[in-house]
């Protein structure tokens, strides 16, 4: 796979080539032939506390665009991971499963959660953000409002 | 004018009716229902396993034996013992009510019973790992979860807490490991025998407040749609298929065993096991205790390589352990792959 391109933004690594969730952090990176590969960005992870375990529907599962793909516990909190696009799970990345830390570790690479195949005539990667600019101004203002909340650190 | 809060005291009810009424609840709050408040009793001892967590892990023979239910929840955190010494309450919101990040939001749930507790004489805290505690002990074990766009937060008073049964159905790999876990639960996991009437109605006036809801709340009972998810929670529940669980089992995993027990927050035993090599140990925020070696070629120095962990950063055990020749390089390898604070 070609190196990712990051870039750190307020202490925050951001990976610019690939396309993301606005509100639900989770990234989709095109890997051709209507086939993505999805993950969280850091801000996600951050904001969750730390990663206990997680679980996913299996190969084959119709994929939703903003319903669940799965479940990530955190801090005894289980939450849905919801699909940044409509699809079809095509595979599971078994070492996230059996080892939440890698999402954390590296979490633009190694610790991607799922694979897709994106559902024929899809636009649903149209409304992720993708402009690099747009993607920057995105992470910063995200960035800034978690802070004043105080929901990460300084 | 404000929201007001629904609040249900569902009472004594069966173990599996003290999980599934307060999870219906959550599809009612989700689909609508006002902010609730309720509380259960379960009538008779069972075992509860959170969401993700491993079946192997609760000794399911003895619960057999001990006529014991196992349920596995919806929420999260580990298994866990529940009789009819403990009151449960349960808070549940919908999700856009929150703050965001899960970890505030699950803040913003708990503070308000830490408020109750103290408002009731208990000099409860809410410590940096999100634990209920008194002087370093946990008075209130808690879960969280979202189901649909409802999220409930669990929690419970601890009348009187039995601390050899929530020890005994517990799957540990050897007896010293379960005799580490008793002498930490004794430790850090503590009750507050406060009266359930003045607790019931001082939570429910702290949530009130807490959550800006109204001054006057509902006494309810559960809706049609509750009530039809609770039919549905029923067969859920009791169904073999949902008490595997969401993850594969961790059955045809190579030679090396570990068996990890969360006490509370920070407060853990394990047993690690490969090729004949053996180590189980408690952990207190990061530092070892009750160390107790084995291995084929430690000999006449397991003494000393268990005295040389004891009080030790776990971080440093490999460290120190791989000065022991091949047998300590072989427990050293043991705790590589320990991720303690995970789970």
């Amino acid at each position: 796979m070609a190196e990712k391109a990051l870039v750190v933004i307020d202490g925050f690594a951001l990976a610019v080539d690939r396309r993301y969730q606005a509100e639900t952090h989770m990234w989709v990176l095109e890997l051709g032939a209507g086939r993505v590969r999805i993950g969280m960005d850091v801000l996600g992870i951050e904001t969750s506390g730390t990663l206990a375990q997680l679980s996913f529907e299996p190969a084959g599962t119709e994929l939703i665009a903003d319903r669940p793909f799965g479940q990530l516990e955190a801090a005894k909190f289980v939450g849905p991971l919801l699909s940044p696009v409509t699809g079809t799970v095509v595979t599971l990345n078994h070492a996230v499963i059996k080892n939440a830390g890698l999402i954390e570790r590296d979490p633009y690479g190694e610790g991607w959660l799922i694979e897709a195949a994106l559902a024929e005539g899809s636009a649903g990667l149209e409304a992720l953000i993708f402009d690099p600019a747009e993607l920057r101004a995105w992470f910063a203002a995200k960035i800034a409002g978690y802070r004043l909340r105080g929901v990460i650190a300084e | 004018m404000a929201d007001s809060l629904r609040v249900i005291d569902f009472g004594v009810s069966s173990p599996l009716r003290s999980q599934t009424l307060w999870h219906a609840v959550a599809y009612g709050v989700s689909a609508g229902a006002p902010v609730t408040l309720s509380f259960v009793r379960p009538a008779t001892p069972y075992v509860c396993l959170g969401y993700h967590r491993d079946i192997d892990e609760v000794d399911t023979e003895y619960c057999r034996a001990s006529e014991f239910p196992v349920f596995r929840r919806m929420v999260g955190g580990g298994p866990v013992y529940l009789d009819s010494n403990q009151l449960f309450f349960q808070i549940c919101v919908r999700v856009e009510s929150l703050p965001a990040g899960r970890q505030r939001a699950m803040r913003t749930l708990l503070e308000p019973a830490v408020a109750a507790f103290r408002a009731l004489g208990v000099p409860a805290e809410l410590d940096a790992s999100g634990e209920i505690c008194v002087e370093g002990k946990k008075i209130c074990g808690h879960g969280a979860g979202q189901i649909e766009d409802a999220v409930i937060v669990c929690g419970n008073l601890i009348e009187r807490f039995d601390h050899e049964q929530a020890t005994r159905v517990l799957a540990v790999a050897e007896a010293t490991q379960a005799v580490e876990t008793l002498a930490l639960m004794r430790r850090f996991v503590g009750s507050t025998p406060v009266d359930p009437d003045a607790f019931r109605a001082t939570m429910t006036a702290s949530y009130k407040d807490a959550l800006s809801l109204d001054g006057h709340h509902e006494e309810s009972a559960l809706s049609g749609l509750e009530r039809d998810a609770l039919a549905e929670l029923d067969e859920r529940f009791t169904s073999i298929a949902w008490l595997e669980g969401p993850r594969p089992t961790s059955a045809g995993k190579a030679a090396f065993r570990v068996r990890q027990v969360k006490v509370r927050a920070g407060i853990w035993t394990f047993a690690a096991e490969c090729d004949g090599a053996l180590v189980t140990a408690g952990v207190v925020d990061g530092v070892l205790e009750g160390v107790h070696l084995s291995d084929r070629g430690l000999n006449g120095s397991r003494e000393k390589a268990e005295h040389a962990l004891a009080g030790l950063p776990l971080s440093a055990a490999a460290r120190v352990l791989s000065g022991f020749g091949d047998p300590g390089r072989r427990l050293a390898a043991l705790f590589a792959d320990l991720e303690l604070a995970r789970l």
